[in-house]
């Protein structure tokens, strides 16, 4: 990992079109700023791992799961309808 | 049981250019319209390389629609839109036609679901919904960030208040 130490107001470049700004630093916590193009997503790390984990676990095992929940679904929403 | 290949717009031919085969190991073979195909420039979310999918109904007027992977055969989700589930959910039409530069006319949204083995637990996912331009079918899985939009949304429950965009 590159390790670069920066004062509050001092940017980092990464490759032709994102900065990076340090913005303020107090008590155990930083704020950065970030200048992107739309098409470059920028998440916290946590919201990442918890969207891909859920992605994951909704991935399709087979053919007939989908199937099965579709059946749930029909018998719970004609239960909801009375 | 519709299987997938059934679902899809048959017949085929082989020689038609216009047709994309998929052979899929898990889901079975079938074949797609080309003007079907949904582009994700960027993957979804931990995919960065499953860039095409199509969208198939399960079954005529079901609300399970199956998001297929056309790079990675095996890859499928299944997707609905979110209004016949969630009634209060507030889909982020505005947000998506910026990201993607399109009118919010233009916008197609549905999310996915998640549906473990047993499927009355199965959940939706409401912080990263699937938005399409239905015009150009560039896409991508957005990703709201406020903490109001749960990832994993129970739909079959006596459900608490659904989380509203304001």
């Amino acid at each position: 990992m590159l390790v670069l130490t920066r004062k509050v107001g001092e940017r980092i470049r990464i490759g032709d079109d994102v900065t990076l700004q340090v913005l303020e630093v107090r008590g155990g916590q930083v704020r950065l700023g970030l200048a992107a193009p739309a098409d470059v997503r920028i998440f916290r790390e946590e919201i990442f791992l918890a969207i891909e984990g859920q992605n994951q676990e909704a991935q399709l095992p087979d053919h007939g799961r989908l199937a099965d929940a579709a059946r749930v679904w029909e018998a719970y929403a004609d239960g909801k309808r009375g | 049981m519709a299987s997938v290949a059934e679902a899809a717009v048959t017949p085929v031919r082989r020689d038609d250019p216009e047709m994309i085969e998929v052979r899929s190991r898990r889901f079975g073979d079938f074949a797609v319209p080309g003007d079907r195909v949904l582009h994700f420039p960027q993957g979804l979310i931990g995919f960065p390389r499953v860039r095409r999918f199509v969208i198939l109904d399960h079954r005529p007027g079901s609300p399970f629609k199956w998001m297929l992977c056309l790079d990675q055969p095996d890859v499928a989700f299944a997707v609905v839109e979110p209004m016949d589930f969630v009634p209060d959910y507030r889909a982020p039409i505005a947000l998506a036609a910026r990201t993607l530069g399109t009118d919010p006319a233009d916008i197609g949204l549905f999310v996915i679901v998640t549906i473990p083995s047993d499927p009355t637990a199965m959940t939706v996912n409401l912080m990263a919904p699937v938005v399409v331009d239905i015009r150009t079918r560039i896409s991508r899985q957005l990703v709201l960030e406020d903490g109001r939009f749960d990832p994993s949304y129970r739909v079959c429950a006596s459900p608490p208040a659904a989380p509203v965009e304001s």
